[in-house]
């Protein structure tokens, strides 16, 4: 499945770690928006089974926007 | 048919706050509260060893029923620090107890999973060997190993103790039980002189194989969820407990939280929830537990 903005956003709903998405930004940090560590680490986890993939902790710096993280997937 | 007559527990009255650490570890109160789930940690005194916190449990044992120390034929100790290497603490608890010489004693190394593993021990070894009266005892005193500089392990676990008579006659007896490993995944808690524990391996691994493993327990028993009236999950911190629930869909009422104010005990924190649930009478619990190993297990209690 492709990586889109969207659908990541769809997976941070579904962590449940923000109460509204709609006004994240695409390219700010998650840690920047009110997403702390342990709820990046749920978000992690469902984008890995929601795309199949495997993020290892030594790309976890790649993964830190949403921009990152649909780039990160599509080039998986 | 042998279970669970009672259960007693010890934690120090010695607290630590974690909102005294919020500056170092740059937390906020949300997170201590509702991701972390511990406001303050149980903290054993300097001289105290593995044994003396499995006396205690036992002194407010005898403090709920009456138990002739002369009976009790078996005793184990499920811990991970014990008093010595060499030997047992079992050995030491039935000393300090003063319990008969016709008594088996053996520890369980295990960390977290070991009250499950423990319990399916002892029953299974009494009844094998014709045994009437056990003590199970839960101790693994981590402020001996705490890094505390260390914010994935210095917030969250506290000292304490337990001990589960198991006789005849009892409150509850296993119906079912389950366990597992994944022993590839060992180094994701290790100690070699101070606690390392990788969070994210951790999460995932209670996230995705525990859901799983207790709805494979329940379907093997026929049971389903409003067959169970409280799952007694392993406190492994607030974020792994309702994560498991809300992956098993269950209604948070069926699965207490209660780790807030002494922290996660390790092998104690399933049987200090049992406690308190016995009082209900409950028809059917389910309890699990997981973690060191990587480690799992779970049964399946049911009134007698």
């Amino acid at each position: 499945m492709e990586a889109t903005v969207e659908n990541i956003k769809e997976v941070i709903v579904e962590a449940e770690v923000l109460g509204n998405v709609d006004e994240m930004s695409s390219s700010q940090a998650l840690s920047e928006q009110g997403i702390d560590s342990l709820d990046i680490v749920n978000v992690f986890l469902l984008l890995e089974e929601k795309f199949g993939i495997t993020i290892p902790d030594e790309d976890l710096s790649q993964v830190q926007s949403i921009d990152a993280i649909v780039e990160y997937i599509n080039n998986k | 048919m042998l279970g669970i007559k009672n259960i007693a527990s010890y934690l120090p009255e010695k607290k630590v706050s974690n909102y005294a650490k919020k500056e170092k570890f740059d937390l906020d109160d949300d997170f201590i509260e509702n991701k972390i789930g511990v406001k303050s940690q149980c903290v054993k005194e300097d001289d105290e060893k593995a044994s003396d916190l499995c006396i205690k449990s036992f002194e407010n044992l005898i403090k709920k029923m009456n138990i002739d120390k002369d009976t009790i034929d078996c005793c184990i100790v499920v811990t991970q620090n014990p008093d010595f290497n060499i030997p047992h603490t079992s050995a030491i608890v039935h000393g300090k107890l003063e319990l008969s010489q016709e008594c088996a004693c053996f520890d369980i190394s295990l960390g977290c999973s070991g009250y499950i593993y423990g319990l399916s021990n002892i029953i299974s070894f009494m009844q094998s060997n014709g045994l009437k009266n056990g003590l199970l005892f839960t101790a693994d005193p981590y402020s001996e190993i705490i890094d505390h500089d260390d914010k994935n392990t210095d917030l969250i676990f506290g000292d304490g103790s337990t001990v589960t008579y198991i006789s005849e006659n009892p409150l509850y007896t296993a119906k079912d039980f389950s366990f597992g490993t994944n022993g590839k995944a060992y180094k994701e808690i290790l100690c070699d002189d101070k606690l390392y524990m990788n969070g994210r391996a951790v999460f995932n691994f209670t996230a995705t194989t525990i859901p799983k493993h207790i709805q494979k327990l329940l379907v093997k028993n026929d049971l389903e969820d409003s067959n169970i009236d409280k799952y007694i999950l392993h406190q492994g911190s607030k974020y792994i407990v309702d994560t498991i629930r809300k992956r098993l869909k269950v209604n948070e009422s069926k699965v207490p939280f209660d780790m807030y104010e002494y922290g996660n005990t390790v092998s104690s924190a399933v049987p200090i929830i049992l406690e308190k649930e016995l009082q209900y009478n409950y028809k059917r619990l389910l309890l699990s537990a997981y973690g060191i190993g990587l480690s799992w297990g779970s049964t399946i209690l049911e009134k007698n």
